[in-house]
């Protein structure tokens, strides 16, 4: 894998929003570290996995990459171009090289649109396509692509179910033929024997076009079976990345083992031999996070020293990182 | 009178909608024994929620619910009124549903809402109530009882909102807990806490859980008998083993191939494999097929299947599967490998 180069190389990416307080004005505004210091890069033809649980800011590094909000801080960088800090005129070019699928397929798809207009959009806006015919055909070459028939190119959304609905995002996330591809959660919204029909779908492309995806998922399972390097995120802050066997299989980092312990396995032999490590209490609020390591209050290996200092992200070697004082 | 806590015989329940009867539960016999721990599974839309439901009584005035019996704890639940089934529920019966953010009132403090039942099924006094609240807010593991019981839901994180839920359900002493989807909108290292809270209440209080779920993984880790629908029937029954290791349904066996389960080699290498997915989506029960209503998914389907739907066989003990391959004129079928 080391041979291909990075399509994607994130450095130090900071997303801060600030968030109305208690109080009126702006001094009562308060700061949320949503992304606070995270690098990662995925190599050409790869899918790199992001776990975490909700609001660990995993939904938020996506979209940062896809520069849908504008970067507090670090660098990105796609097929060797810095893009922080291009305008939204200078970036509309790769645009066409970024794509996203969305989570729910009942609200990211316009009710209003047929299959054919939200398919053939994209290919009118970035000027792909210079003829009414063309753009037919090129739409009737998606659908047929993720597995849908000619008679529903004309349907509006809410005549599919949700499984064939996230087939059309797919259409319109590959109508541009992008290169990269943000998968922010694209099967927890449907029903398990959907899902690895989805999944089977998004592998077949990734082996025919050599697409690169951001894989986002709380589906351990799932990102374990479709990322071949996987991040793990808490509390806005990446805190081990590795090559997805290494990672399940020397996990370093307290968060990592108590997160894969507790993902259900469906298999009643190994859940019953399988111990589970049960963490304590909740993610703490992201407005108001603790102080060093944000991990420490529900770390049962925690010192002083986590409470001081975030701990850097460590290279422990096989191309392993992992950001923890006592590492396991 | 019958020897299981619940049970149900040839439940039917239809839905009049404007476009026409959705039959959502179409004839299922189901039974729960005490002290059992029984899932049911099955994808959105199958009739597991609707099947719990029509049991307690709490649908809408749209639905027609039917049955042949309907017996709990040697009670014929369908000849008794409202004002009686107003007793059994919450009482007798708990039930926790999946969206803790929506199912406490947001209004009252989740001491109110934990005293209201033992106030009137237990008659407690105020006092009685509030201590007994604390006790079990203490037991579903919620530090400081005494000062959370004085705050409102909306103060509480998901995780503490389902487990003030649990405490609710269980507040009274239920012979049943009946858990809808408890865990779906939780994180997993919550889910997890919750699942492991369910099994020591179970244990506790000897009560019967039923738990509806999605996730397979959820029932491997803590059912002992386990139901499987798909399109309002009853496809597979049986132990946990029996569905996980003996299946002879091929919509179960489908399921628990579209979930990675990447085999284990004997270095200790895993090898990925590829996910099976089941190919088309689930029946319209708005005109379910005459016949299996998995056979047009069904890689094994025959012509049979799509004529009448196959009864529920034993296969073993306790373990029944309604599949025509099971018929011992479909030897042959049932080796064809596709």
């Amino acid at each position: 894998m080391e041979d291909k180069r990075p399509l994607i190389e994130v450095q130090g990416l900071k997303m801060y929003f600030s968030i109305a307080g208690k109080g009126f004005g702006k001094k009562s505004r308060q700061t949320l570290k949503a992304v606070d210091d995270v690098s990662f890069s995925i190599p050409e033809g790869t899918t790199f996995g992001l776990v975490g649980e909700s609001g660990c800011g995993k939904t938020t590094v996506g979209r940062t990459i896809l520069k849908l909000y504008k970067p507090t801080g670090g660098k990105i960088v796609f097929d060797g171009k810095d893009i922080t800090d291009l305008s939204e005129k200078e970036f509309s070019p790769y645009r066409k090289d970024m794509q996203m699928i969305f989570q729910d397929p009942y609200s990211s798809l316009n009710p209003r649109q047929t299959v054919n207009e939200i398919i053939g959009a994209p290919l009118s806006v970035q000027k792909l396509v210079s003829s009414k015919e063309e753009r037919d055909e090129r739409v009737r070459e998606l659908v047929h692509m993720v597995g849908l028939k000619d008679d529903h190119i004309n349907r509006y959304p809410h005549e599919f179910s949700g499984g064939q609905r996230q087939r059309i995002g797919i259409a319109r996330a590959l109508a541009l033929r992008p290169k990269f591809i943000v998968c922010d959660e694209p099967i927890s919204a449907l029903d398990v024997s959907i899902q690895a029909q989805v999944v089977n779908i998004l592998e077949e492309f990734q082996e025919e076009m050599g697409l690169t995806y951001l894989f986002i998922s709380h589906d351990l399972s799932m990102v374990r079976h479709i990322s071949h390097r996987v991040g793990v995120m808490y509390l806005g802050h990446l805190v081990e990345v590795a090559d997805v066997a290494e990672l399940f299989e020397n996990k370093r980092h307290p968060y990592t083992q108590s997160l894969m312990s507790a993902a259900p396995v469906a298999d009643p032999k190994k859940a019953a031999a399988s111990k589970r490590i049960l963490l304590e209490g909740d993610v703490p609020s992201p407005m108001n996070p603790p102080s060093g390591c944000p991990f420490r209050t529900r770390c049962r290996y925690a010192t002083e020293e986590c409470a001081a200092a975030m701990p850097p992200l460590r290279d422990i070697g096989n191309n392993h990182q992992v950001a923890c004082y006592n590492m396991l | 009178m019958s020897e299981h806590l619940l049970e149900v015989k040839n439940l039917q329940t239809n839905f009049a909608t404007g476009a026409g009867i959705v039959q959502a539960v179409r004839g299922i016999d189901l039974y729960v024994d005490s002290g059992e721990f029984l899932g049911i599974v099955g994808e959105s839309g199958c009739g597991k929620s609707v099947t719990m439901l029509s049991i307690m009584r709490l649908l809408a005035d749209n639905a027609a619910v039917r049955a042949d019996k309907l017996e709990f704890n040697g009670k014929d639940l369908l000849a008794e009124n409202e004002k009686a089934m107003k007793k059994l529920r919450g009482n007798e019966i708990g039930m926790i549903f999946q969206d803790p953010m929506t199912s406490l009132n947001p209004l009252y403090t989740v001491g109110t809402q934990l005293m209201e039942p033992l106030k009137l099924h237990q008659k407690l006094k105020k006092k009685e109530a509030k201590e007994k609240a604390i006790e079990m807010l203490r037991i579903v593991g919620i530090n400081e009882p005494e000062k959370r019981i004085n705050q409102y839901p909306h103060e509480m994180s998901g995780g503490m909102r389902q487990r003030v839920m649990i405490a609710i359900a269980m507040c009274c002493d239920p012979k049943i807990l009946i858990a809808d989807e408890p865990t779906t909108a939780l994180d997993v290292t919550i889910q997890a806490q919750i699942m492991e809270l369910m099994q020591e209440l179970k244990e506790k209080f000897s009560t019967s859980v039923i738990l509806i779920t999605h996730d397979l993984g959820v029932i491997a880790q803590v059912c002992t008998r386990v139901v499987v629908m798909y399109g309002g029937l009853i496809m597979e029954e049986g132990s946990l083993d029996q569905i996980f290791y003996e299946t002879k349904h091929p919509y179960t066996q489908g399921l628990l191939e579209s979930v990675p389960r990447d085999a284990e080699l004997e270095d200790g290498v895993y090898e990925k494999q590829k996910l099976k997915p089941i190919p088309g989506s689930p029946p319209d029960l708005m005109n379910p097929p005459k016949g299996c209503p998995f056979a047009a998914r069904c890689r094994y389907a025959m012509r049979i299947c799509n004529m009448a739907p196959a009864e529920l066989t034993t296969v073993s003990e306790g373990h029944r599967a309604a599949c025509w391959l099971l018929h011992p004129q479909a030897a042959a079928a049932r080796d064809k490998e596709v």
